[in-house]
């Protein structure tokens, strides 16, 4: 091929919005590969990893974390102007995150609640995925990301390939593999099939059902699903929660989990739906102000 | 089989069953067969007896599988489970094929070195033989094969056992593959309570049960045997009504059926996975850091994701759920019938079992077709006939366009494909994928491509430079029927890209021109910039014996061709096109519109050909992602003529 | 109309006018006394390359039907400059705004080549399709004609169908 050797590495920066680091880590769990691919890619912000700082632009941006505060709304614009490839990683940045869960809540008297002095806590009404805000070229699912995939992202981004993601169900990894489908043959609930793929089936492998941490595949059939559930003997309200984990609020989970009354801590905090969306950095919620 | 082995016959007592164990596990053989684990019957590796399901039985309904208790000690007392042997012969994941690339951008392709392990299938059905069967026909039967399958399935000793406990999604009595055994296995074993009646059933067979402590088979157990058989079939009934399915099911096309089942599935690929003949895969790249060393991976892929029909730019052929269902459907019940002689479906009820929201093939088709002839394949082709990829020289480049370029490409093996009308090739660029390229012009070492960067592999080939390397298949699928078209007039419409596979019947006919009547060539393309070809097209317009006319459908003022659709051209032309035939390629919603325009000039349709685009991943037939109705777009065509594809052609989500 | 009116040209004139529309994909197989009466409401001119048959906004006071060369219909997109929508070849028809009312042209033709135009009196030709139901029987068809390939055509070009 002849391609060029010798333009210069990409520049690759991790940044870091509302979230655990649990992303982050997955790079540097990349261990003996990481070293390879320093030598190939420039990263200059990486906030686990060093405390340098430098300013874009850059080829690939990598965003860990959801947009949960007034400040983290104006850095998202501003990462956005300086990366020429936004890549979002893990549940938080691609379907909100656990923390997303408050968005059905009382934005007010959840701060009330929670803190002392919620005055002093500035927060956005919600905590949004970053596609809600800017456009986003690719996306690493997971909570945390799977260390293949990113890796298989690398590569692709260094040898000019589209990156391998499938867009199938977990399903699909879960029978390459050999699994026997819990849900059929043992009758415990599973998201697989409405579930992107990328984990490797995992849970389904220790007797579990999926947790959708990747969250919804394309024509995610969640309605479906969920009356499956109901047949085999889930109240309404305990199929709904079965789609309120990590990227509960991502749709299609979020209308089911909302319709069939799944809503997380429902008996604490009075609710009706995901809060309005509120773009305005004010933190201050339309609905606020209730009790 | 054509062994004499009807004197290889006799009763083996339940106690001398591990001897049969090991003498198939003799010479480094491993025994697949059925084992209890998490929550069902699963094939996996037998070492001894103590590994069956002993006394296990299966409790199976849509959605719902269940381990239940024997009373007694059987071993094969169950139904078919999720596994299928189709994964031991045709793995779900595999490395096909290497590549390297070194550092002066010389490549090379190259199999993938593996071991086919020696296997023993122990504890096969009669309907799972019939797949067997099914996928020899696929891997094996057609104009290229499948040289792993053929490997793995050669060296595979069947040990059938007649089914006596049908599972409650059965229907091989309506698919007609079951639940006797007709064929296709080396042993085959008839379970009774104290033991096993043995019959070999091929001369590989026939060598192990010789060794086998036998008794004289009796009169009662051959009895007992058939009683359970009868039973068994009485048990399934003929659930699915088959006379007529075919022809029912491809006129229900537009059914509002296939939206409601949408409403349901949940398009998790479940029933493929588990269906014992679904054979579509997709291959990807993997590589190191720098891409000089990679490898070309195939796995199941299943026509349940977006991504089955894809192509570049967005583009997809199957959007919507009710699409892939009905694809999946027909294809099993009717249109395998068409591309392989057979129903693609066994009854095994593998897929209404292992559905995770029940759905359930035998009420979805309320129809018929004829019980496919029981095919008990041996696996055996009669040679390997894969592809094989050549390394190609870039000699020269030439610019189209912004995005497109047309490279020569040259061997220096004496390319075997001369002959060939093959219309494409697979292009493989190392650790970065294989796409097929429409040849755009034939030379007497090599071949020109024109093509067009839209996504990353076109892309590196549009930056290709003089002396840089690639692989090529040969030329593959069916090309222009050319030297049918002599003694007529031929119109040629070519929109955007669809023009560079039309280009070699241009160079055709010029090289005999007296054998043609008039000759139309009308290119069409998005903005001046985009058309190809620019001075060949005005070489052959002054050329005084071809009618050249060129449009583009958006223009600046410094433009002065024409502008408007590619239709246009001769919409209102006074040829007629009684005596014509017409080449037609470009995007499908153009064919359409052509075709009609072609049409009104008095060319009907079996005299129309066009080529048609769909994801390809093998080229070759046996990927399973170009299907198009009855139809592989990659070895039937791409090049159709309308009347052969009848309402296949432009009909939505097919 | 009068009933006396003649299906043969009476002069040079309608004579020559009736052939050239006959050789026209628009004009051919016209009934003869309908050419004849088109014949007698035409001129004919010809124009270089680059000028600017009708404007955008303009009364359009002639249907022309171009005999040779090419004309563009054009249309000016703020930030692009003027575009080009369709081109019209020999044989087709612009300027049918003078048919419609409120006789204003909806683009600006501009003579890419040296063209040679077959042009018919606006307000007469609107006379004799309202007086002459006849006339506008088989007049009328041919126009919609005209018209329904250009809808169709600026459909398909709407779709960008090269695009993807
Ligand atoms: C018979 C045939 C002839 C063709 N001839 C030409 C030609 O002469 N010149 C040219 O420029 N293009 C041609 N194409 C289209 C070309 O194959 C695609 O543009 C190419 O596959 C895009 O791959 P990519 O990796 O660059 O882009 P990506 O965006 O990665 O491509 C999309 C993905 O879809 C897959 N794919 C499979 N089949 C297709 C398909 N038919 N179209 C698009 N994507 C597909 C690719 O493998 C890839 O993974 C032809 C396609 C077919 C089916
Ligand atoms: S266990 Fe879950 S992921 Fe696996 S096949 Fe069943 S539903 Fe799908
Ligand atoms: S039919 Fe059932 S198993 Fe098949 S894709 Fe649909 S839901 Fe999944
Ligand atoms: S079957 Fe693989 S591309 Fe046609």
């Amino acid at each position: 091929m002849a391609r060029a050797g010798s333009t210069p590495h990409p520049r690759l920066a991790v940044v870091k919005l509302a979230s655990c680091d649990g992303c982050q880590l997955m790079l540097l769990n990349l261990e003996d590969a990481l070293l390879e691919i320093a030598e190939r890619i420039d990263i200059v912000e990486f906030p686990e990893a060093t405390t340098h700082h430098s300013s874009g632009p850059y080829d690939v941006v990598l965003v860990e974390g959801s947009v949960s505060t007034p400040e983290q709304l104006e850095q998202i614009h501003e990462i956005r102007r300086e990366a020429k490839h936004l890549v979002t990683i893990g549940a938080c940045a691609t379907a909100g995150g656990i923390q997303a869960m408050r968005n059905w809540a009382n934005h007010e008297a959840f701060r009330a609640a929670v803190y002392a002095h919620p005055e002093y806590v500035e927060s956005l009404a919600t905590a949004q995925p970053v596609a809600d805000y800017v456009k986003v070229d690719a996306e690493l699912r997971g909570c945390p990301i799977d260390a293949g995939q990113l890796m298989e992202f690398v590569t692709a981004l260094l040898t000019g390939r589209r990156p391998n993601l499938p867009d199938e169900a977990v399903c699909a990894a879960c029978k390459r593999a050999g699994r026997v489908c819990v849900m059929v043959a043992k009758g415990i609930p599973c998201l697989g099939p409405v579930t992107m793929t990328g984990c490797g089936a995992l849970c389904p492998g220790f007797d579990r059902g999926c947790y959708g941490c990747f969250g919804p595949r394309e024509q995610a059939n969640a309605p479906s699903l969920s009356r499956q559930f109901v047949e085999m003997g889930r109240t309404p309200a305990e199929a709904g929660r079965f789609f309120a984990g990590f990227t509960g609020y991502a749709e299609p989970f979020r209308t089911v989990l909302t319709e069939l009354g799944g809503v997380p801590g429902t008996t604490a905090i009075a609710s009706a739906g995901p809060a309005d969306r509120d773009h305005s950095a004010t933190g201050a919620s339309p609905r606020a102000g209730g009790k | 089989m054509t062994a004499d082995t009807t004197s290889a016959s006799g009763f083996l007592p339940r106690a001398g069953f591990q001897q049969l164990i090991d003498l198939l596990a003799e010479g480094g053989r491993t025994v697949i067969g059925p084992t209890v684990a998490d929550g069902a019957i699963v094939y996996g590796e037998v070492r001894s007896v103590a590994d069956l399901p002993r006394g296990v039985g299966s409790e199976q309904a849509p959605g719902r599988f269940r381990l239940v208790d024997h009373a007694d000690e059987r071993y094969f007392a169950y139904a078919v489970g999720p596994t299928s042997w189709k994964r031991f012969v045709f793995p779900p994941t595999l490395t096909l094929a290497e590549s390297h690339r070194d550092e002066h951008g010389h490549v090379s392709f190259g199999p993938a070195r593996k071991e086919i392990p020696s296997l023993a299938f122990l504890g096969v059905r009669a309907c799972e033989i019939a797949a067997m069967g099914i996928e020899d026909r696929v891997f094996l039967g057609g104009p290229y094969t499948d040289e792993d399958y053929r490997r793995r399935r050669a060296q595979a000793l069947v040990i059938a056992v007649q089914c006596a406990e049908p599972g409650g999604t059965c229907f091989c009595t309506s698919m007609g593959t079951g639940p006797g055994i007709r064929g296709g296995h080396d042993i085959s074993l008839v379970e009774l309570d104290d033991g096993f009646i043995v019959t070999a059933g091929s001369e590989a067979g026939a060598a192990i049960v010789g060794r086998l402590a036998l008794e004289e088979t009796t009169a009662d157990q051959v009895m007992a045997g058939a009683d359970q058989l009868a039973a068994a079939r009485e048990r399934i009934g003929d659930p699915v009504v088959t006379a007529g399915l075919h022809d029912r099911l491809l006129a229900k096309l537009d059914s509002p059926h296939w939206a409601e089942i949408a409403e349901r599935c949940l398009a998790c690929t479940n029933c493929t996975a588990a269906c014992p003949t679904c054979f579509c895969t997709s291959v990807s790249q993997r590589s190191d850091l720098d891409g000089h060393a990679a490898t070309t991976e195939r796995q199941w892929d299943f026509c349940f994701t977006k991504g089955f029909s894809a192509v570049a730019l967005g583009g997809n052929f199957r959007p919507r759920v009710q699409d892939r269902y009905r694809q999946w459907l027909t294809h099993k019940f009717a249109t395998w019938i068409d591309q392989f002689g057979t129903s693609g479906c066994v009854g095994c009820g593998r897929c209404i079992t292992w559905c995770p929201v029940g759905i359930d093939v035998r009420e979805e088709l309320d129809r018929i077709a004829p019980p496919p002839e029981v095919i008990a394949g041996d696996g055996h082709a009669a040679e390997a006939r894969a592809p094989r990829t050549s390394v190609f020289r870039v000699e020269s480049v030439r610019r189209e366009t912004h995005d497109t370029v047309t490279l020569a490409l040259s061997t220096e093996a004496t390319p075997d494909w001369e002959q060939s009308r093959g219309e494409f090739v697979m292009v493989s660029v190392p650790a970065v994928g294989s796409i097929p390229i429409s040849i755009s012009r034939r030379l007497p070492t090599g071949m020109e491509l024109t093509v067009r960067g839209v996504g990353p592999a076109s892309t590196i080939l549009t930056g290709l430079e003089h002396g840089a390397e690639v692989g090529l298949s040969a030329p593959l699928g069916h090309g222009w029927p050319v030297p049918a078209a002599e003694d007529h007039d031929i119109v040629i419409v070519g929109g955007g890209m669809g023009f560079p596979p039309l280009r070699p019947v241009v160079d055709e006919i010029l090289s005999h021109r007296g054998r043609f009547g008039d000759v139309h060539i009308y290119h069409g393309a998005r903005t001046p910039g985009d058309l190809l070809y620019k001075e060949e097209l005005a070489a052959w317009a002054a050329q005084g014996d071809l009618d050249v006319g060129v449009t583009v459908d958006r223009a600046d003022a410094t433009w002065l061709g024409r502008v408007g659709v590619v239709t246009q051209l001769f919409d209102q032309a006074r040829w007629d096109g009684s005596k014509a035939i017409a080449f037609v390629c470009g995007p499908e919603r153009m064919i359409q519109a052509t075709v009609g325009t072609l049409g009104s000039h008095g060319i009907t349709q079996d005299r129309i050909f066009i080529s048609m685009e769909r994801h390809m991943e093998c080229g070759v037939g046996l990927c399973g992602h170009c299907q198009v109705g009855p139809f592989f777009v990659c070895k039937d065509g791409p090049v159709f003529s309308l009347a052969q594809l009848g309402d296949v052609f432009g009909r939505e989500g097919i | 109309m009068p009933q006396t009116e003649s299906s043969t040209p009476r002069t040079e004139h309608d004579a020559e006018f009736v052939a050239l529309l006959n050789a026209t994909w628009f004009g051919a197989n016209l009934p003869p006394e309908t050419q004849v009466r088109l014949a007698a409401l035409s001129r004919r001119y010809q124009a270089p390359a680059g000028t600017t048959l009708l404007t955008e906004g303009q009364l359009a006071n002639e249907l022309g039907i171009v005999l040779s060369g090419r004309v563009s219909l054009r249309t000016l997109v703020p930030e692009q400059g003027w575009i080009t929508i369709l081109t019209v070849e020999p044989g087709d028809i612009f300027g049918q705004s003078a048919l419609v009312p409120p006789y204003r042209s909806t683009s600006t033709v501009v003579a890419l080549q040296p063209v040679d135009v077959l042009a018919m009196d606006g307000p007469g030709l609107r006379a004799a399709l309202s007086a002459d139901h006849d006339l506008a029987a088989v007049l009328y068809p041919r126009v919609l004609q005209a018209l329904a390939r250009r809808l169709n055509a600026t459909r398909l070009q709407m779709l960008d169908l090269f695009a993807r």
